[in-house]
Protein backbone atom coordinates (compact mmCIF):
# COMPACT_ATOMS: atom_id res chain seq x y z
CA UNK A 1 0.00 0.00 0.00
CA UNK A 2 1.25 3.48 -0.85
CA UNK A 3 0.21 5.19 2.35
CA UNK A 4 1.00 8.76 1.30
CA UNK A 5 -1.20 8.40 -1.78
CA UNK A 6 -3.85 6.77 0.41
CA UNK A 7 -3.79 9.72 2.87
CA UNK A 8 -4.04 12.31 0.08
CA UNK A 9 -6.88 10.41 -1.55
CA UNK A 10 -8.89 10.15 1.67
CA UNK A 11 -8.31 13.83 2.43
CA UNK A 12 -9.43 14.93 -1.05
CA UNK A 13 -12.50 12.70 -1.02
CA UNK A 14 -13.46 13.84 2.50
CA UNK A 15 -13.27 17.50 1.42
CA UNK A 16 -15.32 16.76 -1.73
CA UNK A 17 -17.93 14.86 0.31
CA UNK A 18 -18.33 17.69 2.82
CA UNK A 19 -17.92 20.65 0.46
CA UNK A 20 -19.08 19.84 -3.04
CA UNK A 21 -21.61 17.07 -2.37
CA UNK A 22 -23.17 18.34 0.85
CA UNK A 23 -25.50 20.71 -1.04
CA UNK A 24 -26.89 17.86 -3.17
CA UNK A 25 -30.07 16.29 -1.85
CA UNK A 26 -29.29 12.77 -3.10
CA UNK A 27 -25.64 11.89 -3.35
CA UNK A 28 -23.33 8.89 -3.31
CA UNK A 29 -21.17 8.23 -0.27
CA UNK A 30 -17.68 8.42 -1.75
CA UNK A 31 -16.06 7.20 1.48
CA UNK A 32 -18.09 3.97 1.42
CA UNK A 33 -17.01 3.44 -2.19
CA UNK A 34 -13.35 3.80 -1.13
CA UNK A 35 -13.95 1.45 1.80
CA UNK A 36 -15.18 -1.28 -0.54
CA UNK A 37 -12.33 -0.60 -2.98
CA UNK A 38 -9.63 -1.09 -0.32
CA UNK A 39 -11.43 -4.13 1.13
CA UNK A 40 -11.50 -5.75 -2.31
CA UNK A 41 -8.09 -4.87 -3.76
CA UNK A 42 -5.78 -4.98 -0.73
CA UNK A 43 -4.75 -7.61 1.77
CA UNK A 44 -6.74 -8.04 4.97
CA UNK A 45 -4.40 -6.08 7.30
CA UNK A 46 -4.33 -3.11 4.93
CA UNK A 47 -8.10 -3.36 4.49
CA UNK A 48 -8.61 -3.22 8.28
CA UNK A 49 -6.38 -0.13 8.66
CA UNK A 50 -7.96 1.64 5.69
CA UNK A 51 -11.53 0.82 6.85
CA UNK A 52 -11.01 2.38 10.28
CA UNK A 53 -9.17 5.38 8.77
CA UNK A 54 -12.01 5.99 6.30
CA UNK A 55 -14.46 5.64 9.21
CA UNK A 56 -12.52 8.32 11.09
CA UNK A 57 -12.71 10.60 8.02
CA UNK A 58 -16.47 9.96 7.77
CA UNK A 59 -16.84 10.93 11.44
CA UNK A 60 -14.92 14.16 10.85
CA UNK A 61 -17.51 15.25 8.29
CA UNK A 62 -20.44 13.49 9.96
CA UNK A 63 -21.44 16.50 12.10
CA UNK A 64 -23.85 16.91 13.90
CA UNK A 65 -23.51 13.20 14.63
CA UNK A 66 -20.90 12.56 17.34
CA UNK A 67 -17.47 11.07 16.61
CA UNK A 68 -17.22 7.29 16.84
CA UNK A 69 -20.20 5.66 15.07
CA UNK A 70 -18.57 5.72 11.63
CA UNK A 71 -15.19 4.47 12.90
CA UNK A 72 -16.92 1.44 14.41
CA UNK A 73 -19.40 0.70 11.61
CA UNK A 74 -16.97 1.31 8.73
CA UNK A 75 -14.22 -0.64 10.50
CA UNK A 76 -16.51 -3.56 11.26
CA UNK A 77 -18.09 -3.91 7.81
CA UNK A 78 -14.83 -3.11 5.97
CA UNK A 79 -13.10 -5.92 7.88
CA UNK A 80 -15.98 -8.31 7.26
CA UNK A 81 -15.93 -7.48 3.55
CA UNK A 82 -12.17 -8.05 3.37
CA UNK A 83 -12.59 -11.51 4.93
CA UNK A 84 -15.55 -12.24 2.64
CA UNK A 85 -13.41 -11.27 -0.34
CA UNK A 86 -10.86 -13.90 0.67
CA UNK A 87 -13.54 -16.58 0.53
CA UNK A 88 -15.45 -15.30 -2.49
CA UNK A 89 -13.57 -12.84 -4.72
CA UNK A 90 -15.72 -9.85 -5.65
CA UNK A 91 -14.51 -9.52 -9.23
CA UNK A 92 -17.25 -8.32 -11.49
CA UNK A 93 -18.85 -4.89 -11.54
CA UNK A 94 -22.39 -6.05 -10.59
CA UNK A 95 -20.99 -7.87 -7.55
CA UNK A 96 -18.94 -4.81 -6.62
CA UNK A 97 -22.08 -2.68 -6.90
CA UNK A 98 -23.93 -5.16 -4.70
CA UNK A 99 -21.09 -5.09 -2.15
CA UNK A 100 -21.19 -1.28 -2.08
CA UNK A 101 -24.97 -1.28 -1.66
CA UNK A 102 -24.96 -3.82 1.18
CA UNK A 103 -22.01 -2.19 2.99
CA UNK A 104 -23.56 1.26 2.64
CA UNK A 105 -26.93 0.15 4.04
CA UNK A 106 -25.43 -1.84 6.92
CA UNK A 107 -22.79 0.74 7.87
CA UNK A 108 -25.33 3.58 7.56
CA UNK A 109 -27.88 1.89 9.80
CA UNK A 110 -25.30 0.81 12.37
CA UNK A 111 -23.75 4.27 12.62
CA UNK A 112 -27.18 5.85 13.20
CA UNK A 113 -27.98 3.18 15.78
CA UNK A 114 -24.69 3.82 17.61
CA UNK A 115 -25.33 7.57 17.56
CA UNK A 116 -28.80 6.88 18.98
CA UNK A 117 -27.27 4.85 21.81
CA UNK A 118 -25.19 7.86 22.83
CA UNK A 119 -28.32 10.00 23.05
CA UNK A 120 -28.33 11.55 19.58
CA UNK A 121 -31.92 11.88 18.28
CA UNK A 122 -32.71 9.73 15.28
CA UNK A 123 -34.09 11.34 12.11
CA UNK A 124 -37.48 10.23 10.81
CA UNK A 125 -36.31 9.86 7.21
CA UNK A 126 -33.24 7.75 8.04
CA UNK A 127 -34.33 4.64 6.09
CA UNK A 128 -35.10 6.58 2.92
CA UNK A 129 -31.83 8.53 3.07
CA UNK A 130 -29.70 5.45 3.80
CA UNK A 131 -31.39 3.53 0.97
CA UNK A 132 -31.06 6.33 -1.60
CA UNK A 133 -27.41 6.98 -0.66
CA UNK A 134 -26.64 3.25 -0.95
CA UNK A 135 -28.34 3.11 -4.34
CA UNK A 136 -26.41 6.10 -5.69
CA UNK A 137 -23.13 4.76 -4.29
CA UNK A 138 -23.65 1.33 -5.84
CA UNK A 139 -24.37 2.87 -9.26
CA UNK A 140 -21.41 5.27 -9.23
CA UNK A 141 -18.95 3.18 -7.20
CA UNK A 142 -17.70 0.54 -9.65
CA UNK A 143 -16.90 3.27 -12.20
CA UNK A 144 -14.89 5.22 -9.62
CA UNK A 145 -12.75 2.14 -8.92
CA UNK A 146 -10.77 2.78 -12.15
CA UNK A 147 -9.48 6.29 -11.33
CA UNK A 148 -8.84 5.24 -7.72
CA UNK A 149 -6.85 2.22 -8.92
CA UNK A 150 -4.87 4.50 -11.23
CA UNK A 151 -4.12 6.89 -8.37
CA UNK A 152 -3.09 4.07 -6.04
CA UNK A 153 -0.89 2.65 -8.84
CA UNK A 154 -2.44 -0.79 -8.78
CA UNK A 155 -3.50 -2.86 -11.71
CA UNK A 156 -6.95 -4.23 -11.42
CA UNK A 157 -8.54 -6.88 -13.51
CA UNK A 158 -12.29 -6.59 -13.58
CA UNK A 159 -12.44 -10.34 -14.19
CA UNK A 160 -9.83 -11.36 -11.66
CA UNK A 161 -7.92 -10.37 -8.55
CA UNK A 162 -5.21 -7.75 -8.26
CA UNK A 163 -1.97 -8.81 -9.90
CA UNK B 1 21.34 -0.83 10.57
CA UNK B 2 18.56 -3.23 9.94
CA UNK B 3 15.08 -1.81 10.62
CA UNK B 4 13.19 -3.64 13.31
CA UNK B 5 9.79 -4.83 12.12
CA UNK B 6 7.05 -5.36 14.64
CA UNK B 7 4.39 -7.71 13.39
CA UNK B 8 0.91 -7.02 14.66
CA UNK B 9 -1.73 -9.65 14.16
CA UNK B 10 -4.92 -8.76 12.32
CA UNK B 11 -6.95 -9.57 15.41
CA UNK B 12 -4.91 -7.12 17.54
CA UNK B 13 -5.15 -4.48 14.84
CA UNK B 14 -8.92 -4.82 14.71
CA UNK B 15 -9.24 -4.75 18.51
CA UNK B 16 -7.12 -1.61 18.87
CA UNK B 17 -9.02 0.28 16.22
CA UNK B 18 -12.39 -0.85 17.58
CA UNK B 19 -11.34 0.30 21.06
CA UNK B 20 -10.38 3.69 19.60
CA UNK B 21 -13.83 3.94 18.02
CA UNK B 22 -15.55 3.06 21.30
CA UNK B 23 -13.45 5.65 23.18
CA UNK B 24 -14.47 8.30 20.62
CA UNK B 25 -18.10 7.22 20.86
CA UNK B 26 -18.37 7.52 24.62
CA UNK B 27 -16.02 10.49 25.08
CA UNK B 28 -17.80 13.76 25.99
CA UNK B 29 -19.35 15.13 22.80
CA UNK B 30 -18.24 18.70 23.43
CA UNK B 31 -14.67 17.35 23.32
CA UNK B 32 -15.01 15.24 20.15
CA UNK B 33 -17.01 17.97 18.37
CA UNK B 34 -13.82 20.01 18.39
CA UNK B 35 -12.27 17.54 15.90
CA UNK B 36 -15.15 18.08 13.46
CA UNK B 37 -15.09 21.86 13.77
CA UNK B 38 -11.28 21.92 13.57
CA UNK B 39 -11.40 19.93 10.30
CA UNK B 40 -13.90 22.37 8.80
CA UNK B 41 -11.85 25.32 10.06
CA UNK B 42 -8.57 24.00 8.61
CA UNK B 43 -10.10 23.09 5.24
CA UNK B 44 -12.61 25.98 5.09
CA UNK B 45 -11.11 27.31 1.86
CA UNK B 46 -11.47 24.14 -0.31
CA UNK B 47 -14.78 23.35 1.43
CA UNK B 48 -16.30 26.74 0.57
CA UNK B 49 -14.97 26.51 -2.99
CA UNK B 50 -16.63 23.11 -3.32
CA UNK B 51 -19.87 24.54 -1.96
CA UNK B 52 -19.75 27.49 -4.36
CA UNK B 53 -19.10 25.15 -7.29
CA UNK B 54 -22.10 23.07 -6.31
CA UNK B 55 -24.21 26.20 -6.04
CA UNK B 56 -23.07 27.44 -9.45
CA UNK B 57 -23.88 24.08 -10.99
CA UNK B 58 -27.32 24.01 -9.42
CA UNK B 59 -28.30 27.64 -9.94
CA UNK B 60 -30.82 27.97 -12.75
CA UNK B 61 -31.33 31.04 -14.88
CA UNK B 62 -34.04 33.20 -13.30
CA UNK B 63 -37.33 32.98 -15.16
CA UNK B 64 -39.47 35.99 -15.86
CA UNK B 65 -41.80 36.53 -12.96
CA UNK B 66 -39.80 34.56 -10.42
CA UNK B 67 -39.02 36.29 -7.16
CA UNK B 68 -35.41 37.45 -6.80
CA UNK B 69 -33.34 36.80 -3.69
CA UNK B 70 -33.19 40.45 -2.65
CA UNK B 71 -36.95 40.67 -3.02
CA UNK B 72 -37.37 37.61 -0.77
CA UNK B 73 -35.00 39.24 1.71
CA UNK B 74 -37.03 42.45 1.71
CA UNK B 75 -40.31 40.55 1.90
CA UNK B 76 -39.05 38.65 4.97
CA UNK B 77 -37.90 41.89 6.54
CA UNK B 78 -41.30 43.50 5.91
CA UNK B 79 -43.17 40.45 7.26
CA UNK B 80 -41.13 40.54 10.47
CA UNK B 81 -41.58 44.29 10.76
CA UNK B 82 -45.33 44.00 10.20
CA UNK B 83 -45.56 41.31 12.86
CA UNK B 84 -43.51 43.45 15.19
CA UNK B 85 -45.65 46.44 14.41
CA UNK B 86 -48.84 44.50 15.17
CA UNK B 87 -47.36 43.28 18.40
CA UNK B 88 -46.18 46.72 19.29
CA UNK B 89 -49.59 48.23 18.50
CA UNK B 90 -51.24 45.77 20.88
CA UNK B 91 -48.66 46.52 23.50
CA UNK B 92 -49.16 50.21 22.90
CA UNK B 93 -52.86 49.84 23.37
CA UNK B 94 -52.31 47.93 26.59
CA UNK B 95 -49.75 50.19 28.09
CA UNK B 96 -51.19 53.42 26.70
CA UNK B 97 -48.09 54.20 24.82
CA UNK B 98 -45.72 54.03 27.74
CA UNK B 99 -43.08 52.43 25.65
CA UNK B 100 -42.47 51.26 22.14
CA UNK B 101 -39.60 48.85 21.51
CA UNK B 102 -38.05 48.05 18.21
CA UNK B 103 -37.54 44.30 17.64
CA UNK B 104 -33.77 44.31 17.64
CA UNK B 105 -33.16 46.96 20.26
CA UNK B 106 -30.32 45.94 22.57
CA UNK B 107 -29.45 42.97 20.37
CA UNK B 108 -26.01 42.04 19.10
CA UNK B 109 -25.39 40.19 15.86
CA UNK B 110 -22.41 38.06 15.03
CA UNK B 111 -21.92 37.84 11.29
CA UNK B 112 -20.69 34.49 10.00
CA UNK B 113 -19.75 33.19 6.55
CA UNK B 114 -21.27 29.88 5.47
CA UNK B 115 -18.52 27.30 4.90
CA UNK B 116 -20.66 24.24 4.24
CA UNK B 117 -24.39 23.75 3.97
CA UNK B 118 -26.18 20.40 4.24
CA UNK B 119 -29.81 21.13 3.47
CA UNK B 120 -31.23 17.67 2.84
CA UNK B 121 -30.77 14.19 4.22
CA UNK B 122 -30.82 12.84 7.75
CA UNK B 123 -29.19 15.95 9.20
CA UNK B 124 -29.48 19.54 8.01
CA UNK B 125 -26.88 22.00 9.20
CA UNK B 126 -24.65 24.89 8.28
CA UNK B 127 -21.05 25.19 9.34
CA UNK B 128 -20.15 28.84 9.63
CA UNK B 129 -16.96 30.82 10.17
CA UNK B 130 -17.61 33.55 12.73
CA UNK B 131 -15.79 36.85 12.64
CA UNK B 132 -15.96 36.89 16.45
CA UNK B 133 -17.20 34.26 18.88
CA UNK B 134 -17.69 36.38 21.99
CA UNK B 135 -21.06 35.64 23.54
CA UNK B 136 -21.92 32.75 21.22
CA UNK B 137 -23.77 29.87 22.86
CA UNK B 138 -25.87 26.87 21.94
CA UNK B 139 -29.53 27.59 21.26
CA UNK B 140 -29.06 31.10 19.88
CA UNK B 141 -31.19 31.85 16.84
CA UNK B 142 -29.58 32.41 13.46
CA UNK B 143 -30.85 34.82 10.82
CA UNK B 144 -30.41 34.30 7.10
CA UNK B 145 -31.86 36.85 4.67
CA UNK B 146 -33.80 38.41 7.58
CA UNK B 147 -35.53 35.16 8.54
CA UNK B 148 -34.73 32.55 11.17
CA UNK B 149 -32.95 29.56 9.61
CA UNK B 150 -31.98 27.60 12.71
CA UNK B 151 -30.19 27.60 16.04
CA UNK B 152 -26.54 27.33 17.06
CA UNK B 153 -25.78 23.70 17.93
CA UNK B 154 -22.05 23.91 18.58
CA UNK B 155 -19.37 26.55 18.94
CA UNK B 156 -15.60 26.42 18.78
CA UNK B 157 -12.94 29.03 18.16
CA UNK B 158 -14.09 30.93 15.04
CA UNK B 159 -16.35 28.12 13.80
CA UNK B 160 -19.91 27.18 14.71
CA UNK B 161 -22.53 24.65 13.65
CA UNK B 162 -26.09 25.75 12.99
CA UNK B 163 -28.87 23.18 13.19
CA UNK B 164 -31.41 24.21 10.55
CA UNK B 165 -35.10 24.24 11.53
CA UNK B 166 -35.63 21.74 8.69
CA UNK B 167 -33.39 19.19 10.47
CA UNK B 168 -35.48 16.16 11.48
CA UNK B 169 -34.29 16.51 15.09
CA UNK B 170 -35.09 20.23 15.33
CA UNK B 171 -38.13 21.55 17.26
CA UNK B 172 -38.99 25.24 17.35
CA UNK B 173 -41.96 26.94 19.02
CA UNK B 174 -43.90 28.80 16.34
CA UNK B 175 -47.08 30.74 15.65
CA UNK B 176 -48.90 30.72 12.33
CA UNK B 177 -49.98 34.02 10.79
CA UNK B 178 -52.28 36.01 13.06
CA UNK B 179 -53.31 32.98 15.11
CA UNK B 180 -52.13 33.22 18.66
CA UNK B 181 -51.63 29.52 19.29
CA UNK B 182 -48.32 28.03 20.39
CA UNK B 183 -47.31 25.08 18.26
CA UNK B 184 -44.10 23.14 17.72
CA UNK B 185 -42.54 22.93 14.31
CA UNK B 186 -40.56 19.77 13.54
CA UNK B 187 -38.04 19.48 10.70
CA UNK B 188 -38.72 17.06 7.84
CA UNK B 189 -35.21 16.72 6.45
CA UNK B 190 -36.16 17.60 2.87
CA UNK B 191 -35.80 21.37 3.26
CA UNK B 192 -39.27 21.58 4.80
CA UNK B 193 -40.81 21.29 8.25
CA UNK B 194 -44.16 20.16 9.66
CA UNK B 195 -46.44 21.70 12.25
CA UNK B 196 -48.49 18.85 13.71
CA UNK B 197 -51.61 18.91 15.89
CA UNK B 198 -53.21 22.10 14.57
CA UNK B 199 -56.98 21.78 14.70
CA UNK B 200 -58.91 22.36 11.45
CA UNK B 201 -61.01 24.88 13.38
CA UNK B 202 -58.18 27.35 12.92
CA UNK B 203 -58.26 29.34 9.70
CA UNK B 204 -54.96 28.78 7.96
CA UNK B 205 -54.21 29.25 4.31
CA UNK B 206 -51.35 28.47 1.98
CA UNK B 207 -48.74 31.23 2.02
CA UNK B 208 -49.39 32.25 5.65
CA UNK B 209 -46.25 33.38 7.43
CA UNK B 210 -44.89 31.22 10.22
CA UNK B 211 -43.03 32.99 13.04
CA UNK B 212 -40.56 31.67 15.60
CA UNK B 213 -42.09 32.59 18.96
CA UNK B 214 -40.29 34.73 21.45
CA UNK B 215 -38.01 32.70 23.66
CA UNK B 216 -36.68 34.28 26.84
CA UNK B 217 -32.97 35.01 26.54
CA UNK B 218 -32.82 34.00 22.88
CA UNK B 219 -35.50 35.91 20.97
CA UNK B 220 -37.41 38.93 22.25
CA UNK B 221 -40.02 39.07 19.50
CA UNK B 222 -41.53 36.74 16.88
CA UNK B 223 -39.45 36.60 13.72
CA UNK B 224 -40.46 35.03 10.42
CA UNK B 225 -39.13 31.51 9.89
CA UNK B 226 -41.09 30.22 6.92
CA UNK B 227 -44.32 30.08 4.99
CA UNK B 228 -47.10 27.51 4.75
CA UNK B 229 -46.27 25.65 1.54
CA UNK B 230 -48.84 22.89 1.72
CA UNK B 231 -52.05 22.57 3.68
CA UNK B 232 -54.33 19.55 3.78
CA UNK B 233 -56.24 17.46 6.25
CA UNK B 234 -54.14 14.95 8.11
CA UNK B 235 -54.60 11.49 6.60
CA UNK B 236 -54.35 9.81 10.01
CA UNK B 237 -56.53 12.25 11.90
CA UNK B 238 -58.81 14.43 9.72
CA UNK B 239 -59.53 16.72 12.69
CA UNK B 240 -56.04 18.17 12.34
CA UNK B 241 -54.25 20.03 9.57
CA UNK B 242 -51.19 18.54 7.89
CA UNK B 243 -49.09 21.72 7.52
CA UNK B 244 -45.85 21.77 5.55
CA UNK B 245 -43.65 24.82 6.02
CA UNK B 246 -40.93 25.92 3.63
CA UNK B 247 -38.08 28.25 4.67
CA UNK B 248 -38.67 31.97 4.13
CA UNK B 249 -35.35 32.17 2.32
CA UNK B 250 -33.33 29.95 0.04
CA UNK B 251 -31.02 28.36 2.61
CA UNK B 252 -28.87 26.74 -0.08
CA UNK B 253 -28.02 30.15 -1.51
CA UNK B 254 -26.99 31.70 1.80
CA UNK B 255 -23.46 33.03 1.84
CA UNK B 256 -23.58 34.57 5.30
CA UNK B 257 -25.81 34.50 8.34
CA UNK B 258 -26.19 36.54 11.52
CA UNK B 259 -26.30 34.95 14.97
CA UNK B 260 -28.65 36.78 17.35
CA UNK B 261 -27.24 37.53 20.79
CA UNK B 262 -29.95 38.90 23.05
CA UNK B 263 -29.03 41.11 25.97
CA UNK B 264 -25.29 41.08 25.26
CA UNK B 265 -22.90 41.73 28.12
CA UNK B 266 -21.48 45.23 27.91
Amino acid sequence: MRWLRFALLILAVTVIQKGLLSRWSSKPDLLIILLVFFAIYYNTSEAIISSFTIGFAADLVGSPMPMGPHIISFGLFGTLLAYLNRVMAIKRMPYQALAIFATSVLAGLLSHLLAYITGEPIAGNIYAVVFVTALYSSVVGPFLFLPVAWWMRIKTNRFGRRY
Amino acid sequence: MARKHTKVSRRMLFTWFMLTGIIFLFAPQNLTDKFQLAFVHVFRWPLSIGGNLALTARTQQPLTGTVGRSEIKNRNYIATLEETLDREREKFKKLYGLYNTYVWEGTNFVLADVITATVEGTRNELTVACRKTNGLARGQFVLGDNSIVGTVSDVSSRTASVKLFTDPTSRIAVKIGKLDIKKWMQGNGNNTAKIPLVSIEHEIKKGDNVFARKNAGFLDAPVIVGRVAQLKRDDKDPLFWDITVEPACDIEQLEDVAIIIMNPQK
